[in-house]
């Protein structure tokens, strides 16, 4: 059974004459623990679907489940509970309450659960530690690299033990080796961790990392590739695919 | 800790000055609120202890019918009585002295010998001691009088006074000095209330009671009085309130007004934080929205910005109180001198309530956290989409919305109060002027900006900052128009009060000069209470008209009556006299037909507050009560004199007052002095005339004149600098706009700076700003303020107190002054921010 269950998922922008369409009935499941890219132009709708399937956002047509629960059913409230237990963001930017330091940062779902502050600093250190910020608990953002940061926004999507990590150009702000430390850490989470991850990305080298690759032009699946692993071959194959779109 | 709360703290911590400022906000409308409230109720009190007392008006005098002396228990009986705040029992008697007792050279035929109990007497008046020391309870053969009496008879602490009493004379020393007597009346002579039952062989006894009320409401005094009649029976008489009550209603009034500037104040911080809060909010939209993605709910989005605001609430109501006494009590110092110099006004240590400790909190926080709540319904509103969106720098082009319309429709409103003259409406109309303003302002930024960015665009032509200036004010109308509203309510503040004190100074000065011009005046003991002062026959006049050098006298006669039930004072001019030496100032009628109509009888001029309040015009017939019975008066126009500008009054002539009201008695006189003659050569033989005649005093209309305009301009002075503390938060409110504006555009500066502008183009770029958003809030503030002074003095007006507008052009000025003085002084600190910034850092700042 599937983690992720899209059903003719369409999203329309504005109305009448001036109504642009971003996502046209698209359907997408993703099964637990899979590791997804989605990919395709600026414009084509990969950040929308992502949105949908966050619940940051509502279609205008079609449903979107999560481990069961109908999206497009639910309130503010309930979206808002099922997003801080079940769902982990990591975005391109503004990704970190510079007010707060690292531990603070990656624990804030739990502590917005109400879950006790001690508790919560806890589970969030030991996922620091995981993803290799051991030594950098304390760290404002501001005295972290860009990477670090990166990887403190990927500690924070873990800490609630979530189902599924979604991830909108978690490297777009990034440089190559920064970048490639990003997604074989994404990829980590799907294999050794066992979360189901959707990331968005214009990158065919990082989408390499991927189980799967979903090709988007104006706002519908054009192409989808299974990867099978072979890293540098499959990247140039993506790269083809891309620029075919 | 609470995760908002957190939060809350690390941001506030994050922005220091920011914080520092919007907690200034607050701190200045608490500071002004509690420092009013605490220096207005000291200042009630020390009026009530002094002026009151010192003018005979304690709150309850309690005498026993028969003027004897009664036993001391009774005082205790008053004391018991709920409400009686203090009460202290005196005994008392007029000494009568013998002719030349004092030696040949010294005019006193009598002096007031009182007892005192020297404690409790002290919590009914205040006795201010200039030399020596007040009463000690076993002092013996111990006397404190005036430097007025030491003065006249040439004595000094230490010296001796004889008395004549039942006991035959005594000789007492006298301890301390009080100020100089000036109201009219026997000088008194302070002993110990067991030395004067001793002398006046009245042991244990005494003969009047004074008692103070812990209240001023009108309701309540009367409740607490009746309690006292109850007490006491019908054998015992009660000191009239009449005109203690109505200075007591009068500083009432003036507490409200202050209150009034107290919230308008507060208003004022309410609006400086709503901007800094609504501007917090745009700044994390997208910490906010990543929070919301994360699974912060909307109520914990509300109550991350509302913790915000009860920090700051609380920490800056916390000062604004400690401030607020510090300013109250330093307040009450500067004017203690001036008000004991001119009123003898003896001010007692800053006054705080519970209650008021409570209100102000409640009002502090109240207003951070109202003035919090808009914005953080909005921030609440943030989806979690806006974290995702790139930045993008916005501007904000709002067409003319509802609440300019809104604001237009108010402000037409209250120009069709201002035409109706109906006080009610007039009042109303002022609340929706100001209402009006605020609403129409952000609408309004645009146009003034353009207007005024075109002059400092001449100023600034070569350096181009004047342009960019203008364009970030029109960017955010709506932040400009919040703080520009500030800045309007204080500089309204400062032009309608000098409005309304030029145009008060003007006439009150004009009307005394016009009715009480005369070149000597004759007082009576008590001004405008007239039914309590002891008049003279006509000897007085007679006597004073045959003096060489005397032009003219004119008296004045007094009669109570009822009108419709409610009491007015009769006061008998004589038609053809009167005009000569003194005058009334005239509202409808002329002077001439006016006088005229009075010497053909059962005529009269009404006064303002007495046609207002029995709602007469001119050729109405009014029906009065005199002894004969009724009788039918016709109102002939109306007009008014100073002393009884405050007192429903009609003037008759003289003749009606005699025939229907059997009154002869002049008390009051005016004299006027033949044209050229020398005062110097006349005066010694008026005050020879009016020696015989004690309850009189004789003063010159100058000096008379000069002692209220003295009063006057220390009121005024006192008042305007009370109104410059409540302009400061306008100040505080561009800076705060200033400040954020800069941190905002922390990436366009460095943006600038690295296209090449110098550190002084982008501090001329934020002055220009501050000028602009200063020069703005004068407009408004000028506008509002006229409008404002204008409203007050027809509301005035309109009460049966006639006040010609005076255009207030000094407050015009100051307002002018202070606006763009705050414009610069609040650049200093953002310009100097805007120009340190490093660019690289700069340009990298999210």
């Amino acid at each position: 059974m599937s983690l992720i269950q899209a059903e003719q998922l369409t999203k329309i922008y504005g109305q009448g004459e001036t109504a642009v369409t971003a996502l046209d009935h698209v359907n997408l499941s993703v099964a637990p623990g899979e590791f997804v890219a989605v990919m395709g132009p600026s414009g084509c709708g990969k950040s929308t679907l992502l949105h949908l399937v966050g619940g940051l956002d509502r279609p205008t047509e079609g449903r979107v489940r999560i481990d069961g629960a109908d999206l497009t059913t639910l309130d503010d409230a309930r979206l808002t509970e099922l997003r801080r237990r079940k769902i982990g963001f990591v975005f391109q930017f503004f990704n970190l309450i510079p007010v707060l330091d690292a531990t603070e940062n990656a624990a804030l779902p739990l502590t917005l659960d109400g879950v006790k502050p001690a508790e919560a600093r806890a589970k969030a250190s030991e996922w620091l530690t995981k993803v290799g910020l051991g030594n950098r608990l304390r760290n404002r953002p501001d005295q972290l690299s860009g990477g670090q940061q990166q990887r403190v926004a990927i500690a924070r999507a873990l800490v609630a033990d979530p189902a599924l990590v979604l991830a909108d150009e978690p490297t777009g702000n990034l440089d190559t080796r920064a970048s490639d430390e990003v997604a074989g850490l994404l990829k980590q989470v799907s294999d050794a961790w066992g979360r189901a991850v959707v990331m968005v990305t214009h990158d065919p080298r990082l989408a390499a990392y991927a189980d799967r690759i979903i090709f988007l032009k104006d706002g519908a699946i054009v192409d989808e590739t299974r990867l099978s692993g072979n890293g540098a071959e499959e990247a140039r194959a993506v790269k083809e695919k891309v620029e075919a779109l | 800790m609470n995760i908002q709360l957190t939060l809350a703290a690390r941001y506030l911590f994050g922005r220091k000055l920011r914080t520092v400022l919007t907690t200034l906000a607050v701190v200045f409308g608490v500071l002004v609120i509690f420092g009013m409230n605490t220096v207005l109720p000291t200042m009630l009190e020390a009026f009530q202890a002094n002026i009151l007392a010192a003018s005979g008006q304690v709150d309850v005098t309690i005498t026993h019918q028969s003027g004897e002396a009664f036993a001391v228990s009774v005082l205790n009986r008053v004391k018991a009585i709920e409400g009686v705040r203090a009460a202290a029992g005196s005994l008392g008697r007029t000494v009568n002295l013998p002719q030349g007792w004092f030696g040949r050279n010294v005019n006193i035929s009598a002096v007031s010998l009182v007892g005192l109990e020297p404690r409790s007497a002290q919590t009914i008046r205040n006795y201010s001691i200039l030399q020596g020391r007040f009463l000690r309870t076993n002092d013996s053969l111990a006397a404190v009088i005036t430097t007025s009496l030491a003065d006249q008879l040439g004595l000094k602490v230490g010296d001796e006074i004889k008395l004549p009493t039942p006991e035959g004379t005594v000789a007492l020393t006298i301890v301390g000095l009080r100020p100089a007597r000036t109201l009219p009346g026997n000088e008194e002579v302070l002993i110990t209330l067991f030395e004067a039952q001793k002398l006046l062989d009245l042991p244990k006894r005494i003969n009047t009671i004074e008692a103070n009320l812990d209240t001023t409401d009108p309701a309540r005094r009367e409740a607490i009085q009746k309690a006292i009649e109850a007490q006491l029976g019908k054998s015992y008489q009660f000191g009239a309130l009449g005109s203690g009550a109505e200075l007591v209603a009068s500083i009432r009034t003036g507490q409200a007004g202050f209150n009034l500037f107290g919230f308008l104040a507060l208003f004022m911080g309410g609006f400086i934080i709503f901007n800094t809060f609504r501007t917090v909010v745009a700044e994390r939209r997208r910490d906010i929205g990543m929070l919301r993605a994360l699974g912060a709910s909307r109520p914990t989005i509300l109550g991350l910005i509302l913790a915000e605001g009860l920090l700051q609430g609380g920490l800056g109501t916390a000062i604004g109180m400690a401030l607020g006494y510090l300013m109250a009590a330093g307040l009450l110092n500067v004017m203690a001198p001036m008000l004991e110099q001119f009123i003898h006004l003896r001010l007692g240590a800053p006054i705080v309530s519970p209650a008021l400790v409570a209100m102000t909190i409640m009002l502090g926080v109240g207003v951070t956290l109202v003035a919090g709540l808009l914005p953080a319904l909005s921030a609440s509103q943030v989806t979690p989409l806006e974290a995702l969106r790139p930045a993008t720098a916005e501007v904000v082009q709002r067409a003319i919305g509802l609440g300019a319309i809104v604001g237009a429709v108010l402000i037409v409103l209250a120009a069709m109060g201002l035409v109706s003259g109906n006080t009610g409406l007039v009042a109303a109309g002022g609340l929706s002027f100001l209402l009006g303003l605020v609403l129409v302002a952000p609408a309004l930024v645009r146009p003034i900006a353009v207007a005024f960015g075109a002059l400092v665009a001449l100023a600034f032509a070569r350096q181009g900052t004047g342009t960019l200036a203008q364009g970030n004010l029109t960017r955010q109308p709506s932040r400009a128009a919040v703080t520009a509203s500030a800045t309007m309510i204080g500089l309204a503040i400062i032009v309608a009060v000098g409005g309304l004190t030029t145009s008060l100074a003007g006439n009150f000065l004009g009307i005394l000069r016009k009715t009480l011009g005369s070149d000597y005046l004759l007082l009576p003991p008590a001004l405008a209470v007239w039914q309590s002062d002891v008049g003279a026959n006509q000897d007085l006049a007679d006597q004073l008209r045959q003096v060489r050098g005397v032009g003219a006298v004119a008296t004045m006669r007094y009669a109570g009556a009822k009108a419709n039930g409610k009491p007015v004072s009769l006061l008998g001019i004589d038609p053809a006299t009167f005009p000569q030496v003194a005058g009334l100032n005239f509202q409808v009628g002329e002077a001439d037909t006016a006088y005229a109509e009075l010497a053909r009888g059962r005529t009269l001029i009404a006064n303002g507050p007495f046609a207002s309040d029995a709602g007469l015009k001119v050729g109405d017939m009014v029906t009065l009560s005199t002894p004969q019975g009724e009788r039918p008066y016709r109102v002939v126009a109306i007009a008014g004199d100073y002393l009884n500008a405050k007192v429903t009054t009609a003037y008759l002539s003289q003749a009606s007052l005699r025939e229907d009201f059997r009154k002869t008695e002049d008390i009051f006189i005016q004299v006027n002095l033949a044209p050229g003659v020398d005062p110097a050569a006349v005066e010694p033989k008026l005050k020879e005339i009016t020696a015989q005649y004690p309850q009189f005093k004789l003063v010159s209309g100058r000096a008379y004149y000069e002692e209220n305009k003295r009063l006057f301009d220390a009121a005024f002075a006192v008042y305007y600098a009370l109104f410059f503390v409540l302009t400061v938060p306008s100040l505080i409110a561009i800076l705060n706009t200033l400040a954020i504006g800069v941190i905002e555009r922390t990436r366009e500066i460095g943006m600038l700076r690295a296209i090449g502008s110098t550190r002084k183009q982008v501090r001329q770029m934020v002055l220009a700003e501050a000028l602009l958003l200063a020069a703005t809030g004068t407009a408004f503030g000028l506008l509002a303020g006229l409008y404002l002074g204008y409203v007050m003095v027809s509301a005035l007006s309109s009460g049966g107190f006639p006040v010609t507008y005076s255009f207030p052009l000094g407050g015009l000025l100051a307002a002018i002054a202070v606006g763009l003085l705050f414009g610069v002084i609040a650049a200093i600190i953002p310009a100097q921010q805007a120009t340190r910034m490093e660019i690289v850092k700069a340009l990298r700042y999210e």
